[in-house]
């Protein structure tokens, strides 16, 4: 079957390079901006935009590695096909087959999942390393996602009954026609739960904990250097971005064209910048106590409200 | 000559037992005089001619002979004595005097001292006789104070110090009913004219009036109070405790079955007391039973045990007088009869033998082959199959449900739990020595093989009965004895040493599970081969181990086997004899674990549990269908959603779901490593069969579908939430992995209740799944702790290094459980979540999104602990797993392979044989699935995944090589401007989600061990509360005597008068 | 046939021997010492068979011999019912039996325990 459709896969894969590309460049600029923009609050001037590309071309052209072990080694592959494999199975632009990706693999179900794929396997290599910083980390990081999955399950729930498909695709295009039809204004109960899912999940304060730069130093990824570390950067480029056009397509009415997406994703980005840059952090038990209460409730509310919404 | 023949031809009547037994009580002591042993042989002489007699005369009437009516003194009755000797006379005769045949070889060291005792021991036994046979009423009073007589003398001769105290309280106590009974016989003869109990019954109008009511409530309670009914029973006790277990037994089975059996014939005199007897029979099974919970003395318990099952064969007699159900007799109550005499008698003997004041003490120096027949005498007992007892059961209960009886039903039900409660505790006492103890030396062998034979003799009469019944229900096909016969055989080569008794053991359980299952079709099959060839599959990992393993491949074959006989029962007693079968090979495999016995007791009582509400689902489908076929549970009409929660309870006990899995992580834990792996991977299966029969028969064809069926949702997702939450917190790696077992059957449970096509196939799907990833965990774990002697993840870590197979199969199992993509877990939650949402059960999809997510918690955990961090330094020695278990772990993991690459492999025959049940409504588009929501192309996945792992792969191989990288030591990292020197100070392990335990903790607290801990605990204090009675003054017990008259004169209309 | 008006000798003596059937329970359940209590036994024990005896009885019967005194035709009514008789002579020997069983007993309680008395016999209860 592979072999048959060989032009499709060559085709299919062409493009998604070139998605990658962009979405990758994209990324490291942003985290560049908001580097810059959370030292303007602090007072401080800031990296130059040119700084994380530097960092990882620094990264990849060390001479010397040390490795723990094939698992430490294959810790950040993982991540990065983690990051990879999510933005291939999410379609970016709506109405560009060129920019579809591999959607019609699986479903937003399938994004959901495949966005462990890359945590596991970069929390193994890390665990090989046999830092117990890591450990501490990872294991306070997975403790975060349980409780941040809870509401935003419930959301994602709320807008599958609502546009009553699984499929990205079909999920943006119920919401084409202007932005009244944006799911942020026709079940902008959801949207608030999932948003406030998406603080804990971008991993900035008050849910940055399991990084922890000040305790732990940076959490998970302590012994990774060199090249481990220039992929590693490169995939919280990629990966910060993928999650961002996820939530464009899911609430925020999905973008036809790459100016409209790179600027909706910013302003989603903005804020969990915001709420961190105001907000101290939470210790790991307040953070999950804190997605248990409020955030779930409005996961809770979103549900009812959209079954209000269908029979009325 | 000719006269010799007569002689003969006399003696050989049933009347030949009396002259025999008289003729003999005068040679014995004129023999005894002579030479001692001479008086002993005519007393067995005597005794086995009784018994052949019984026999021969039975066998005759069995063939069709009629019931022989002996007439004495040449006068016809009613004015001479006369006596029966029919079909149930000669059964219970045959059963008597064949006990007591054994029984006089157990006591024969005592009863040789005196040539008294010889001949009390006769007359007692010939009593019995009497009281069966004789058709005379005053008669019988006659044969029953004989054998009271003859008791009360054996019973003085015993050698314990509070015998004699004993004694005195029981002569009180019966002296008393005799009096009644005395009374009763003078009464009714003065209203009827007559003695003898035919005229009698004939002319029962005549018993009429106050004098008519005093008179029958005199001989039912006479009757009634020698059975021992609660409370007028604590002279019973004593006698029981106190006695010699060869005297003990004789009263337990001999005397009461003489006493019974009184009652019995003139039962046809109380059919307006039929409820009455009923009730008390009732009350004093589950009263002694509950009171037994908390008895510790051997033969004391014995003698609970003794009072429930008269007061169960009591029940039983009187609900089938009511019930005008006089056909089942012979089967019921001779079951339930013979059942008890051979057991409890072989137990009292065995008690005698043993010699143990309390059960407690039962846990050192006991035999090898004394707990084993102390196992199948107890299991005989509490009615598990193949014994007699198990087929009475059934039979009484399915009839009580044809007659609508279901309060009786749940009476005799809890009654059998608690008795299995106590009976198996005495066992697990005796079962914790087997391992540190060493074969019996030769010479002593030999000598206690003379003590025990009488009781394997028992043991043995109790397998032929129980297959002679299987025989008349029409069960006893090969295929239902194929288990136990292999198993049989495995236990004829059990002795030889070493793993290669493995494999005729899987030759049998090929062969055996060929034949069983090839014939069969549909989902049968497909869990045929996930049950038998998922078995096989991973007990070949068993020849890991090289030592002796006694016992663990006779039951392995018998468990196995069992499955395949569940998987092709057409009808609900095969189901039940499978499930039952399996339960209880089951057990007794977790039993060999090292700490096993414990919590297979525990495990034990909930499998029972979980049967009784089966056995009791059945019995309500019976009573509404009045067919045993599975195929007709559909028809029940309005009772289908109370069998579909009673078998559904019954199924979700036995999986270990929410609020009743407190059996489950002790069980698992303390298998055996390997055998844990076939509990979770292969047996657990059997639950999900169970709930797929009931789904399929029950839950589809009713209208009432849906409610049953949400509850049964909820119940999974709930299982699956704590399984995941209470895994999460443990430090046992195999706790772990148990608690994670438990939240994996929760999606499955799940999604059987969806009673949709796509839940259907989710939960097969899952099914398969799970067999896949616990076995290669399982096996994994056994050898991780083979090499470690570990058991707590955080005495390990860094295997990795050492076990790299282990660790990459841990990984990819674990991968395949969490639902990641590309793996095979990925589909089923698919799969599941899409059949959720088009059912629209939105909060339990919720709770499954939750619960998925808390595993990666466990998962992680697992990987982290014991393979990844720092590696103990004790640990840097240690080698791979034997390939042994490597072996069966690289066929799953290709099964995971290919089922992750090629679904449809697995969905298209899944989704065909549920088709007959529910049509399909999958949607193949290529190789991409749709439901209604999502669609899922899992090659593609798999593509893409593929090459997007690659891509970075081949970038970073390309830098590292122009990198110079080094392999460091352990140790060597960034820490701290340190460098730990142990690991124990570096390695994360102890209390890894200790923040998550501060978070929500406080819903996992052991609530559920608590609440059935305080049901032990209230159960345990209404037994000793009930049990105040039992204040060992012989004239309270009398008191008791006296008020159970009165209670029943009051009961039955006495102030009316 | 109406007891009360017709067979006085018998009421009477099946009274007294129902007197002695409650008094000889009264004495196994009140009397503490073992021979007290056999006493009781044998008193309720001659009870019964008084109220055996009584039951069989025919006022102004004779004995239950079929010869010239009594008529074949008149027996039914004229004879004592001999049943009852013949029972008591059985009931007695077994009475006999029990007692003796209950007296050998309380010989050896008092040889080992060195005292007759029921309540100091509770070691086995519960």
């Amino acid at each position: 079957m592979i072999i048959e459709d060989f032009d499709f896969w060559l085709g299919k894969a062409g493009y998604f390079s070139l998605t990658l590309l962009i979405v990758t460049f994209y990324g490291l600029l942003v985290g560049a901006f908001i580097d810059r923009t959370i030292a303007k609050v602090q007072g401080r001037i800031g990296i130059p935009y040119r700084q994380p590309f530097i960092n990882i071309l620094k990264n990849f052209f060390k001479r010397t590695a040390i490795s723990h072990g094939v698992m430490f080694y294959l810790g950040p592959v993982f991540r990065i096909a983690g990051g990879i494999g999510t933005l291939a199975f999410i379609p970016v632009l709506y109405g560009s087959e060129m920019f579809s990706n591999f959607s019609m693999a699986g479903d937003l179900f399938l994004v959901i999942y495949f966005m462990f794929f890359g945590q596991l396997g970069m929390a193994l290599g890390a665990g090989e390393s046999g830092h117990p910083y890591a450990a501490i980390g990872i294991a306070r990081g997975l403790s975060q996602m349980t409780a941040y999955e809870v509401p935003f399950v419930l959301a994602v729930i709320s807008i599958v009954i609502q546009y009553d498909t699984l499929s990205i695709t079909q999920i943006v295009a119920a919401q084409q026609g202007g932005w009244q039809n944006w799911t942020v204004v026709t079940n902008w109960v959801a949207t608030l739960a999932a948003m406030l899912a998406f603080l804990g999940m971008m991993g900035y304060s008050p849910f940055d904990i399991f990084l922890a730069p000040q305790e732990i130093p940076i959490g998970p990824p302590t012994e990774f250097h060199s090249a481990y570390l220039g992929l590693m950067q490169l995939n919280r480029a990629l990966f910060g971005a993928t999650k961002l056009v996820l939530f464009m397509n899911l609430f925020f009415g999905g973008a036809t064209s790459w100016p409209e997406l790179m600027i909706k994703t910013l302003l989603i980005y903005m804020v969990a910048i915001v709420v961190g840059v105001a907000f101290p952090r939470f210790r790991v038990d307040q953070g999950i106590r804190f997605f248990f209460k409020i955030p779930t409730l409005i996961g809770i509310m979103s549900i009812v409200y959209v079954q209000m919404m269908l029979v009325a | 000559m000719v006269v010799t023949n007569t002689i003969i031809d006399v003696l050989l009547q049933p009347l030949g037992i009396y002259v025999l037994a008289l003729g003999a009580g005068f040679l014995i002591p004129l023999f005894y005089r002579v030479r001692r042993g001479s008086g002993v042989l005519v007393f067995f002489a005597a005794l086995a001619a009784m018994a052949v007699i019984a026999g021969l005369n039975l066998l005759a009437i069995i063939n069709g002979a009629p019931a022989i009516d002996i007439e004495t003194a040449g006068i016809k009755p009613p004015f001479s004595i006369n006596l029966r000797f029919g079909l149930l006379e000669g059964g219970f005769v045959l059963a008597v005097n064949t006990v007591a045949l054994l029984g006089a070889w157990h006591y024969l060291p005592r009863l040789k001292q005196q040539a008294a005792s010889l001949l009390l021991y006769l007359i007692l036994v010939m009593g019995i006789n009497g009281m069966v046979m004789t058709r005379d009423l005053f008669n019988l009073f006659i044969f029953i104070e004989i054998t009271s007589i003859a008791t009360y003398a054996l019973i003085g001769m015993g050698r314990s110090d509070n015998v004699l105290a004993a004694g005195f309280k029981y002569v009180m106590a019966t002296s008393i009913a005799s009096a009644f009974f005395l009374l009763g016989t003078i009464f009714l003869y003065y209203q009827t004219g007559t003695l003898n109990i035919d005229d009698i019954i004939m002319n029962r109008d005549l018993i009429e009036g106050p004098i008519g009511l005093i008179a029958t409530l005199f001989l039912l309670t006479s009757l009634l109070v020698e059975l021992k009914p609660y409370p007028a029973n604590g002279w019973g006790l004593d006698v029981y405790e106190t006695a010699d277990s060869g005297i003990a037994s004789l009263i337990s089975v001999g005397v009461s079955a003489g006493v019974f059996f009184a009652l019995y014939k003139l039962l046809p005199l109380m059919d307006n007391y039929l409820t009455s007897i009923a009730l008390i029979g009732g009350l004093t099974f589950l009263i002694s039973n509950l009171i037994g919970l908390k008895q510790e003395n051997t033969k004391r318990l014995l003698g609970y045990s003794s009072i429930g099952q008269m007061g169960l064969l009591t029940l039983a007699v009187a609900l089938l007088k009511q019930t005008d159900a006089d056909a089942h007799l012979p089967l019921i109550v001779g079951g339930l009869f013979v059942n008890h005499l051979f057991a409890k008698a072989g137990l009292f003997w065995l008690a005698g033998i043993v010699n143990r004041k309390c059960i407690g003490e039962w846990s050192s120096g006991v035999k090898r082959s004394e707990v084993l027949l102390l196992g199948v005498l107890i299991t005989a007992l509490v009615g598990l199959p193949p014994f007699p007892g198990f087929w009475a059961k059934w039979e009484l209960v399915m009839l009580l449900a044809g007659n609508e009886l279901f309060g009786w039903i749940a009476l005799i039900l809890i009654g059998s739990l608690l008795e299995a409660a106590y009976l198996f505790r005495w066992f697990s006492y005796a079962r914790q020595q087997d391992s540190e103890q060493p074969d019996d030396a030769p010479a002593e062998a030999s000598f206690s093989f003379m003590q025990i034979m009488p009781v394997t003799i028992a043991a043995l009469l109790l397998f032929i009965t129980g297959y002679g019944m299987a025989k008349t229900m029409h069960v006893a096909s090969p295929e239902v004895f194929l288990p136990l016969v292999a198993g049989f055989a495995m236990w004829l080569i059990d002795r030889s040493h070493g793993r290669l008794k493995n494999l005729p053991m899987l030759a049998a359980v090929a062969v055996g599970g060929y034949l069983l299952t090839n014939d069969l079709e549909g989902i049968n099959r497909l869990f045929s081969y996930l049950l038998v060839g998922g078995g096989i599959l991973v007990s070949i990992a068993a020849m890991y181990r090289n030592d002796n393993r006694r016992g663990f491949y006779p039951l392995l074959t018998v468990l196995l086997l069992s499955l395949a006989t569940l998987l092709r029962a057409q009808t609900s007693l095969e189901f039940f004899f499978s499930w039952e079968l399996m339960t209880l090979s089951s057990y007794l495999l977790v039993t060999l674990g090292r700490n096993g016995v414990k919590p297979a007791l525990t495990y034990l009582l909930f499998s029972l549990a979980s049967a009784y509400f089966i056995l009791a689902g059945f019995s309500v489908a019976y009573g509404a269908t009045g067919s045993l076929l599975l195929a007709d549970l559909g028809n029940s009409g309005d009772s289908v959603a109370i069998i579909f929660s009673l078998l559904a309870a019954g199924f979700i006990i036995k999986m270990g779901g929410f609020g009743v899995h407190i059996w489950l992580p002790g069980a698992y834990a303390e298998s055996d490593d390997d055998f844990t792996a076939i509990l979770s991977a292969v047996v657990s299966k059997a639950g999900i069969f169970g709930l797929f029969i009931i789904a399929a028969h029950l839950g589809v064809r009713s209208d009432i579908g849906l409610d049953p069926g949400y509850v049964l949702g909820w119940i999974g997702i709930l299982t699956a939430t704590f399984g995941a939450l209470m895994a999460v917190f443990q430090e046992d790696i195999k706790r772990l992995v148990a608690y994670s077992s438990m939240g994996q059957l929760g999606y499955i449970v799940t999604g059987m209740a969806l009673m949709s096509h796509l839940g259907w196939v989710s939960a097969m799907y899952i099914t398969v799944n799970h067999f896949l990833f616990k076995g290669i965990l399982f096996l994994s774990i056994a050898g991780v702790i083979l090499r470690t002697n570990e058991r707590l993840m955080y005495k390990m870590g860094g295997l990795i290094k050492n076990m790299p197979f282990t660790f990459t199969f841990v990984m990819i199992a674990i991968i395949a459980m969490s639902g990641v993509p590309p793996l095979s877990g990925y589909g089923g939650k698919w799969m599941l979540f899409n059949a959720l949402m088009e059912k629209q059960w939105y909060w339990i999809t919720a709770f499954a999104f939750f619960s998925s997510a808390v595993a990666f918690l466990y998962m992680f955990r697992l990987l982290q602990t014991v393979f990844l961090g720092q590696r103990k330094l004790e640990h840097a020695e240690i080698r791979e797993a034997p390939m042994i278990l490597l072996l069966p772990q690289m066929v799953m993991i290709v099964g995971i392979m290919v089922i992750s690459a090629y679904p449809k492999l697995l969905i298209d025959p899944l989704s065909a044989a549920i088709d007959p049940w529910i049509a399909n409504t999958l949607v193949w588009q290529g190789t991409a699935l749709h439901a209604h929501f999502g669609h899922w192309n899992a090659p593609m996945i798999m593509a893409v995944v593929a090459g997007v792992f690659m891509i970075p792969l081949i970038l970073l191989s390309l830098f590292a090589l122009s990198m110079k990288i080094q392999k460091v030591e352990q140790f060597n990292i960034v820490y701290a401007a340190e460098r730990p020197r142990r690991p124990e100070e570096t390695h994360f392990a102890y209390k890894f989600f200790a923040h998550y335990d501060r978070a929500i903790g406080f819903t996992v607290r052991p609530r559920a061990t608590a609440f059935w801990n305080s049901v032990v605990e209230w159960s345990h204090s209404a037994g000793a509360s009930l049990r105040i009675f039992y204040n060992g003054n012989g004239q309270t017990y009398a008191l008791f005597v006296i008020m159970y008259f009165v209670g029943l004169f009051l009961f039955n209309g006495g102030l009316a008068l | 046939m109406n007891m009360l008006t017709d067979f006085p000798i018998s009421l009477i003596v099946l009274c007294s021997g129902l007197c002695l059937i409650l008094l000889g329970l009264w004495g196994m359940l009140t009397q503490r010492n073992l021979i007290r209590i056999i006493i009781g036994f044998s008193l309720m024990d001659t009870g019964i068979h008084m109220v055996m005896v009584s039951i069989g009885y025919v006022t102004g019967g004779t004995a239950p011999i079929i010869n010239d005194a009594v008529a074949m035709n008149e027996a039914v009514n004229r004879v004592v019912d001999p049943v009852p008789s013949a029972l008591v002579l059985t009931a007695i020997v077994i009475g006999l039996g029990v007692t003796a069983v209950m007296l050998s007993f309380a010989v050896r309680i008092h040889k080992t325990r060195k005292t007759l008395m029921i309540d100091k016999l509770t070691e086995s209860k519960w």
